[in-house]
Order: C-alpha cells, then sequence, then structure tokens
C-alpha cells in the first residue's frame, strides 16, 4: 500500500499548510470574495464612464439648446418641455423627486434587508434568512417597477432615446443600473429557491455574502446617480 | 478534511478558506443593531439631500453639501454594509479595500481629466 | 488528521457520481480528443489553444499585412480599390492587437503563471475556459466580417462620427464592435481569474517579492485590463446604441462631441499599449538571466518599474489626440507625463543589459529573440519620446513615423519577446525542443525583415507619406522606400511563418527519434517550472512546491562552497519532482464554459442582423448560466464534506 502511505504523507504535508494559510491559499482569502471585489472593482470604471458619458452629454445638449440650435430643440418631443428647460437652464423640469426619493430609499432599505438576510445565514436563522431574502427581492423589483413607471413618463413627456443626446444618455445611464439591479433579482431569487431546498446553510453564508456584495454595490452606483443626475441641476 | 493537498482548485474549492474565514470575520461582522443605525443615517441623509434640493440654493452652496452626503452615504455602505471596515481587520483583508480604493481614485481621477478637458462642464 | 477515514476520490467511482440537479448532462470524465479540447478546464491546455488560436488569426492579420504592402510596392496602384483598402487595414490593426498579442499575452499568462507560482490550477478553472471561448468564439465573429458583407473600414481605433451609421453604413463596424464586445468580456473574466490566482494560490513560501518577473508583469497587466476593458466596454455600447438603437452618443447635429469617443477610446487604448507589452518583458526577464547565468539585476526595480509603468500608463492617453484641439494646459501635462513614463522603460532596459553584462551568454534562438526586443524595443521606445514633444508630435500624428513607431514596439517589441518565449517554454509544453539551426534562421530573417518593412517608415512618415492613404503618386518621392518596405515585409513573413515550420519539423524529428526525453530543465533553469517533468504532467506539481528565495529552483542546484564560488550541488534529475501524481484531484472538465461563451455570438448576430435571433441567443445564455452554477463543482469530491452540488454560489459565472 505504497500508495496510501504517500496519501497519508500529502494528508500530513496538507494539514501542515492549512495551518499556516488554508492550503495554496497565499493570503488566505477567499477566491471567491477576492474575485468579486475585483469584478466591482472593474464595474466602478464601467459606471464611471457612463456617469461621465451622462454629465457631458447633457451639458452639451443644456448649451445647444440655450444656444437654440433647432435640430436640438426638434429632439424634445414637447416644445413646453422645451420650454421649461430653457427657462430654468437645467433639465430640473423632468424629474420628479419626490417619486426618485421614494425609489432611492426603497433600494438603500433593500441593502439593509440583504445584510440582514447574510447575518440570519451566518447565525443559521433560516427562517429569518428566506423572509429576508424574499424581501430584497421584492423591494428591488419595486425599485424597478418604479424605473419602467418613470421612464414611460418621461417618454410620455416627450424625452425619446432617439431624440436627443440627453435622452439616449439618460436612459442608458440609468437603464444600465435598471439591468444590474434586475441581474441582481435573479440572483436573490435563485438564492431563495436554493435556501428552500435546505442548500443554503450557515456553511454557505459566504454565497449570501458574494450577492450582497454585488447588491450594495449596485445600491452605491444608486447612491450617486441619485446626486448626481436628479439633485445636482 | 480528506485530501487537503490533493483536493484541488475549482471554483468554490477553498473549502478550508472560506470555513476559517467565516469563523474569522464572524466576530468582526457589526452587529445587526449596528446595521440598523447605518440604515437610519442613510435615510436621514437622503432626506436631508432631497430638502436641500429644495431650498432653492445655487452653485457651491448647492452642489457642495450634496456631494459631501453623497460621499458619505458612499463610505458608508461600503464601509459597513459591505463589510470594507471590517475585512480590514481580518488578515489581508486589506485588499479588497486596496483593490476598491484604486478602481474608485483611479475613476475619479481619469474622468476628472476628461471633464477638465471639455471646457463646457467646468 | 492523517488518518483516512473514508476512501478517497475512487478513480471509477460511479457510486461517487452526482445527481444532475437539472437532468443534463454530467461532467465529461475521461474525455479524449477534440471533445478533451473542447471541454478542458485544464490551464496548460488553455494557454495552448489560446496560443493556437492566436496563430491562427495571426495568419490572418499577416495576410492582411501582405495585401497592404502590395498594394502600397508601386505607386498608383489599383491592387486593392481604397475601399478594400481601407477594410484590409483596419482589420490588420484590429486582428493583431485583439486577436493576435493580447491572447499569445493570455497564452503566455494561463500556460505559465501557475506553473511559475506552484499552483496546479488558476483559481477558477471553468472561468479560465470560459474566457478563452469568449476570447475565441468573439475573434470568429468579428472575421466572419469578411464574408457578411466587408470587414469594418474606420480604423482600428474607429473614430467617431466615422463610425457612426451615416458614414459607414455597411455592418463592417457592427462586427468590429460586437466582436470586440465580446471579445472583452474574455478579457475581463480571465483578469479576475489570474489576479485571483496570482494573489491567493502561490506555493508556500513564495512572497510576493519572490515571484518571478514573468508573474509580476502578468499582475500588472491583468490589473491594466481589469481597469481598462470596462472603459472600452462602454465606448463601444454607445457606439452600440447609436448604430442598432438610433441613439445619438456621437450625433454631431444634435450637439454631440465626437471627442467622447477619442476619450474613452484612448483611456482604454494607452493601458492596451503597455498590457501588450508587459507580458514580452516579463517573458525575456526570464530568458535572460537564465541564458547569461546572472540572476536578474535590480529586481526590486524591475518589479516597480513594471508596476510604475502600470500606473503611469494611465496618465497618457491624451498624447494620442495633440491636434484634437485639447488646449495648451491639457497638452502640456499629457506631454510631460509622456516623457516620464520613458523613465521606468529605461529602467528596464538598463536592467536587462546590467543583466547580460558580464555573463557567460548562450546565444542560442530565446536569447537572440530576448536581444531582439531589448535593441528594437529601445528603437520603438525613442521614437515613442519624440512623440512625447508635442510640436513634434503635430507633426508626425497619422503620418508613417507612426507605423514605424508602434510597430517597432509591437512587433519589434512583444512579438519577438513572444518568439523567445516559444522557443525558450516549447520544451516544457510540448516535451522536445525546437531545432536551434532552424531557429536561428527564423531569428535572422524576422531581423532583417522586420528592419527593412519598418525602418523605412521612419523616413517615409517624415518625408509626410500619411498613414492609411491608399495610394501615391510617383512625385511624391515615396516609391523607393515604400518598395523596400514590401520586399521586407515577404521576408518578414517567410521568417515568422518558420516558427511554425520549425514546430512542425522538429516534432517529427522528435517522433523519428522515438521521442526522446528532454529532461525537466533543458535550459539550466532559475524558476520552478522546471522543477517538474516536461511536458508538464496534467497536475502540475506531485507535491506542493515549498519555495524559500527568488530563483527557487537555481538555488536548490547550486550553492556557495567554501570559497564563495557557486558550485552545482545537486542535478536537475535528482531533484525534480517524479511526475507521479496519484491521487491528485484535478478538476473535472465542463461544457457549460464553451456553451456560455457560445450563447454571446447568437445574441451578437442578433443585434446586427436581426433582433428576434437574440431570444435563442438568452435563452442558452440562461439556461447555461443555470446548468454552470448548479454543476457540481466535482464530481469526485461530493460525498466527502458538505451536502450535494454545494460548490458553486448562484451568479459565480456572472
Amino acid at each position: 500500500m505504497t500508495d496510501l502511505a504517500e496519501h497519508v504523507s500529502e494528508e500530513a504535508h496538507g494539514d501542515h499548510h492549512d495551518d499556516d494559510h488554508g492550503h495554496h491559499s497565499s493570503l488566505g482569502l477567499s477566491n471567491m470574495k477576492l474575485a468579486m471585489w475585483l469584478f466591482l472593482g472593474s464595474e466602478c470604471l464601467l459606471f464611471g464612464a457612463l456617469i461621465s458619458s451622462y454629465l457631458i452629454l447633457k451639458t452639451r445638449f443644456l448649451t445647444e439648446l440655450l444656444a437654440g440650435n433647432p435640430d436640438v430643440i426638434a429632439g424634445i418631443d414637447n416644445p413646453e418641455l422645451v420650454q421649461e428647460f430653457i427657462a430654468e437652464g437645467s433639465v430640473e423640469p423632468l424629474w420628479d423627486i419626490p417619486f426618485t426619493s421614494l425609489s432611492s430609499f426603497i433600494l438603500l432599505m433593500s441593502s439593509l434587508c440583504m445584510v440582514l438576510a447574510h447575518k440570519a445565514t451566518e447565525e443559521g436563522d433560516y427562517k429569518n434568512q428566506r423572509i429576508w431574502l424574499a424581501t430584497t427581492a421584492i423591494l428591488g423589483s419595486t425599485f424597478i417597477g418604479g424605473q419602467i413607471y418613470e421612464f414611460t413618463t418621461f417618454f410620455a413627456e416627450g424625452l425619446t432615446f432617439d431624440g436627443s443626446i440627453f435622452g439616449s444618455a439618460f436612459y442608458t445611464l440609468t437603464g444600465f443600473h435598471g439591468v444590474h439591479v434586475t441581474g441582481g433579482i435573479i440572483m436573490l431569487v435563485s438564492l431563495l429557491f436554493l435556501s428552500l431546498r435546505g442548500k443554503l446553510q450557515a456553511d454557505r453564508s459566504e454565497t449570501v455574502e458574494l450577492v450582497g456584495l454585488y447588491w450594495h454595490f449596485v445600491d452605491v452606483v444608486w447612491v450617486l446617480i441619485f446626486t448626481i443626475v436628479y439633485l445636482i441641476p | 478534511m480528506t485530501d487537503a493537498t490533493i483536493e484541488h482548485a475549482e471554483d468554490m474549492h477553498d473549502d478550508h478558506g472560506h470555513n476559517d474565514h467565516a469563523h474569522d470575520d464572524h466576530g468582526a461582522h457589526p452587529t445587526e443593531k449596528q446595521y440598523w443605525v447605518v440604515f437610519v443615517i442613510l435615510a436621514i441623509l437622503t432626506a436631508v439631500e432631497v430638502a436641500w434640493s429644495y431650498l432653492g440654493l445655487h452653485g457651491a452652496a448647492l452642489v457642495v453639501p450634496l456631494i459631501v452626503m453623497m460621499v458619505v452615504k458612499f463610505f458608508l455602505v461600503a464601509g459597513v454594509f459591505m463589510h470594507l471596515y471590517f475585512d480590514t481587520k481580518i488578515l489581508h483583508g486589506r485588499v479588497f479595500w486596496w483593490t476598491f480604493a484604486a478602481a474608485t481614485t483611479l475613476a475619479l481621477l481619469v474622468y476628472f481629466i476628461v471633464f477638465a478637458s471639455f471646457d463646457q462642464v467646468f | 488528521m492523517a488518518i483516512i477515514e473514508e476512501p478517497l476520490a475512487l478513480p471509477s467511482g460511479d457510486e461517487a457520481l452526482a445527481s444532475n440537479p437539472l437532468g443534463v448532462f454530467s461532467r465529461p470524465r475521461n474525455a479524449t480528443g477534440l471533445k478533451d479540447w473542447l471541454t478542458t478546464v485544464d490551464h496548460k491546455k488553455i494557454g495552448i489553444m489560446y496560443g493556437m488560436a492566436a496563430m491562427f488569426f495571426l495568419l490572418i492579420g499577416g495576410a492582411a499585412a501582405l495585401a497592404i504592402r502590395v498594394q502600397l510596392a508601386t505607386p498608383n496602384s489599383n491592387f486593392l480599390s481604397a475601399d478594400q483598402y481601407n477594410r484590409i487595414f483596419t482589420m490588420h490593426g484590429t486582428v493583431m492587437v485583439f486577436l493576435v498579442v493580447m491572447p499569445i499575452g493570455a497564452a503566455f499568462a494561463n500556460f505559465l503563471m501557475p506553473l511559475q507560482v506552484g499552483a496546479r490550477d488558476v483559481a477558477f478553472p471553468r472561468i479560465n475556459a470560459f474566457s478563452f471561448w469568449v476570447f475565441f468564439f468573439g475573434g470568429v465573429m468579428l472575421n466572419t466580417s469578411w464574408f457578411l458583407g466587408g470587414g469594418a473600414n474606420g480604423g482600428w481605433f474607429n473614430y467617431a462620427p466615422n463610425n457612426g451609421i451615416t458614414y459607414s453604413p455597411s455592418t463592417g463596424i457592427d462586427f468590429w464592435n460586437v466582436g470586440l464586445l465580446i471579445a472583452g468580456i474574455g478579457s475581463l473574466t480571465g483578469a479576475i481569474n489570474l489576479i485571483t490566482t496570482v494573489i491567493n494560490m502561490r506555493a508556500p513560501g513564495m512572497s510576493l517579492m519572490k515571484m518571478p518577473v514573468f508573474v509580476w508583469m502578468t499582475l500588472v497587466t491583468q490589473f491594466l485590463l481589469l481597469f481598462a476593458i470596462p472603459v472600452l466596454t462602454v465606448a463601444q455600447i454607445l457606439l452600440l446604441m447609436d448604430r442598432v438603437f438610433d441613439a445619438n452618443f456621437f450625433n454631431v447635429a444634435q450637439g454631440s462631441d465626437p471627442l467622447l469617443w477619442q476619450h474613452l477610446f484612448w483611456i482604454f487604448g494607452h493601458p492596451e499599449v503597455y498590457l501588450m507589452i508587459l507580458p514580452a518583458f516579463g517573458i525575456i526577464s526570464e530568458v535572460i538571466p537564465t541564458f547569461a547565468r546572472k540572476p536578474i539585476f535590480g529586481y526590486p526595480f524591475m518589479v516597480f518599474s513594471g508596476i510604475a509603468i502600470g500606473f503611469m500608463g494611465w496618465g497618457v492617453w491624451a498624447h494620442h489626440m495633440f491636434v484634437s484641439g485639447l488646449g495648451p494646459l491639457s497638452v502640456t501635462a499629457f506631454s510631460v507625463a509622456t516623457m516620464f513614463i520613458a523613465v521606468p522603460t529605461g529602467v528596464k532596459i538598463l536592467n536587462w543589459i546590467a543583466t547580460m553584462w558580464g555573463g557567460k551568454l548562450t546565444l542560442n534562438t530565446a536569447m537572440l529573440f530576448s536581444i531582439g526586443l531589448v535593441t528594437q524595443f529601445t528603437i520603438g521606445g525613442l521614437s515613442g519620446v519624440s512623440h512625447a514633444i508635442a510640436p513634434s508630435d503635430t507633426q508626425q500624428t497619422d503620418t508613417y513615423y507612426i507605423v514605424a513607431h508602434f510597430h517597432y514596439v509591437l512587433f519589434g517589441g512583444a512579438l519577438f519577446g513572444f518568439m523567445a518565449g516559444f522557443y525558450f517554454w516549447w520544451p516544457k509544453a510540448f516535451g522536445y525542443k525546437m531545432g536551434e539551426k532552424m531557429g536561428l534562421w527564423n531569428f535572422w530573417l524576422m531581423v532583417v525583415g522586420f528592419n527593412l518593412t519598418f525602418g523605412p517608415m521612419h523616413i517615409l512618415g517624415l518625408q509626410g507619406m500619411p498613414r492609411r492613404m491608399q495610394t501615391y503618386d510617383e512625385a511624391m518621392g515615396f516609391a523607393f522606400w515604400n518598395l523596400v518596405a514590401t520586399i521586407g515585409s515577404f521576408i518578414l513573413a517567410v521568417g515568422t511563418m518558420l516558427v511554425l515550420v520549425n514546430a512542425y519539423a522538429s516534432h517529427r524529428k522528435w517522433k523519428a527519434a522515438g521521442r526522446p526525453d528532454v529532461g525537466p530543465d533543458p535550459w539550466d533553469g532559475r524558476t520552478i517550472e522546471w522543477s517538474i517533468q516536461s511536458p508538464s504532467p496534467e497536475h502540475n506539481f506531485d507535491v506542493d512546491p515549498q519555495v524559500s528565495s527568488l530563483d527557487d529552483w537555481w538555488h536548490r542546484k547550486y550553492a556557495e562552497d567554501e570559497h564563495g564560488h557557486l558550485r552545482r550541488v545537486a542535478t536537475a534529475e535528482e531533484l525534480a519532482q517524479p511526475g507521479n501524481g496519484e491521487g491528485v484531484h484535478l478538476p473535472a472538465p465542463s461544457y457549460w464554459p464553451i456553451l456560455l461563451a457560445f450563447s454571446l455570438p447568437i445574441i451578437g448576430y442578433g443585434l446586427i442582423f436581426t433582433l428576434w435571433l437574440c431570444i435563442p441567443g438568452a435563452f442558452l445564455l440562461v439556461a447555461s448560466m443555470y446548468g454552470w452554477s448548479l454543476e457540481p463543482a466535482d464530481d469526485l469530491d461530493i460525498p466527502h464534506d458538505h451536502g450535494h452540488d454545494d460548490h458553486q454560489p448562484v451568479g459565480a459565472g456572472v
């Protein structure tokens, strides 16, 4: 049984490593968690580019609008809205701040539910885990519902996707964020199913933490978008 | 815990690392109460932000406080909800923080320079 | 803990087979032939596939290059029409940058980095396979544009507004856009995977400052990719919105500013050029010490200059835009930054020369290619610094001087480095050395051909010949040097092809000789990949190597005697791991990476031709993600500690 002997010696070898850092894991960090952070770092540059494109194009839009460029004026499908834009010198008249504030609040609240779901998973409290996962998913869906409502309202008010650079930039930025939220909701629902099948136990709390990291990141991006796009004229 | 050395790299193979780590940061993670406190602060900040935008202020008086509040919210979510403040206390957990900090700093600097070259923005 | 309480993984282990949660197929095991390659998650096979795919694309890009040179060989030539010429130079640039140089870098990173850090695989083997297939399908999709309405025609950087539907109505730019978006996903997942591997999976004892220089350069490269790819992705998504959904991002009539594209493209584009050259720097930093028989001179400087290049590469992008009217402040700032970035590069050149200084040089093919890189990259670097001087750059922009510059750094630099790498690590990958005699022909033909082709372009550029000009009149005085360049390009093509011929011929010779064993360490190498058998066994290391110093393998073979002279204390054969990794447990292959990757070009074609095609594509995408997530990470390991299929968190495929 040389074979067995070799296994045994490898056992000892392996345990020795476990003592320092966990085998083969030079920093002893979880691979998945590190990978998720790297991914989120990459997403920072992605949303950074989208937000800055939006800001540049919105400014260009207003400059041209105030300069009376006829093509740009014709790009908004609502002469009254154009007049309001010009009178205010900003795109503020379009926003419905109370409504967006409410949906921002809902997304913030979903982040709280997400950490509570993680906490419950760590503690092996599966009832609360399911409650909080479901709540997070529902709040996220509410946010998406709000965004769909907002898009249809803006569209009806004359801001089309293909009419103006402002419309293109606004819908692309917020739509991209919406797609990220939707992806998060799908992950949450999948987690909920795993949990109901008894496959999301305390030893897998990291899975919940990873989805949570993604979810909070999406929330953080909305914190930026809410202030930069909606509140600052 | 059979074949520790032999067990190999697969997507989620670092069970040991993961378990150890779960023990490590178990104590380090914030309590439920802390989460609620942070949430309340975030909610208040959001309310203040919205209120501030209704005060009819212009220029820096409007923008600077909004940006400050935004940054505070950003760090609260990243630091507490995403455990960055707490992960730095586990061994080498700082790597997460450095990755995120490098990415945000880089994004800020690079895109700021882009703005600066579009003179209409500033 | 040393007592085994339950049986280890069973080789036949049918009862250990996992249930299939969705009723889908089980993980392919003991696959052979084509199926093995299609489903493999082995980082070495994936590295080799990256290399083969890149060679395939090199033939396409090379054929395009020769067509360009034939067209320009004589004045007023009609070999190619203006439209064909535009498409061919655009595709040449795009293919060479994205589908040749970047993937060869990825090939070395994939094959070599886990071996050099002493790991058995990368952190996420399935994601690794996915990265390759996504790159490959993206590249193939890009090249199908040749048959579906012609290639892209806007230059490799596709400036707005010329890339809009108004000025480029054919589908070429859509293919460019979507194909590169897809390939970019592969680069991004690859970057995450390789960074995690370097940071988290090094052998015991290998601290960061004991990593081989190549591993360092891989780490910097992957960080550059991680942060640069999303910027290009955004630029391309905006363009996609413009071209497919009538958005106005680059629509000047609606008040947009086409400079937005230039900024986004070059914020990506300049880190891009460093991430193409750094792997080659890493390669020759391994080759030169081996054949100079001296440790690398100034290892910490080598590492920190690489990191410095990585950082500074983010602050120089606008030197591509000096003629776009940036304003004096921006131009000055970017000029200065560009001059500064020459410093860390110069440090590297100095270090290579100092490594060779006083060494016992073995001038074989790998070493010659490395010296070729040092020399030619220096020329390219110097012409690069001349672009930092904005007034001079204003003259040179869009002339052949620029073409000469970037070919000196990318061909004379990156590709020569890759050639050195091929010759150096070929025995580790395939078990035989490539022939030296043909290798020397390979090197010298390439050097002569290369300098004949691109040297004269400096002169042509200073004479004022614009790049991308389809033809020229005899009276312009460009004819002579263009003819020289064309002759050179054919010599270069023959020289480059010799590496493939050499590989084939050497393989035949090796087979005819009864496949003699080349030994674990044919070059008397320095790093731990030479401590295992050649070709490297599937499981890499029988036991985790214990690393105690930089160039660990060298220090196990040599030690100082009482007089302070280095003496060999053991042979490689005595020290090398025998390669009998019984009981070593490797991740099982999987169908999902290739299936998931395949869904993306389906969506891509849908975006270009009919959105209906996106529906089956999206269906395959979602189904593969779930299949991937629910697939047990490893069939054999299941009964050990946890419940079923518990290794894979949902969303890991995202």
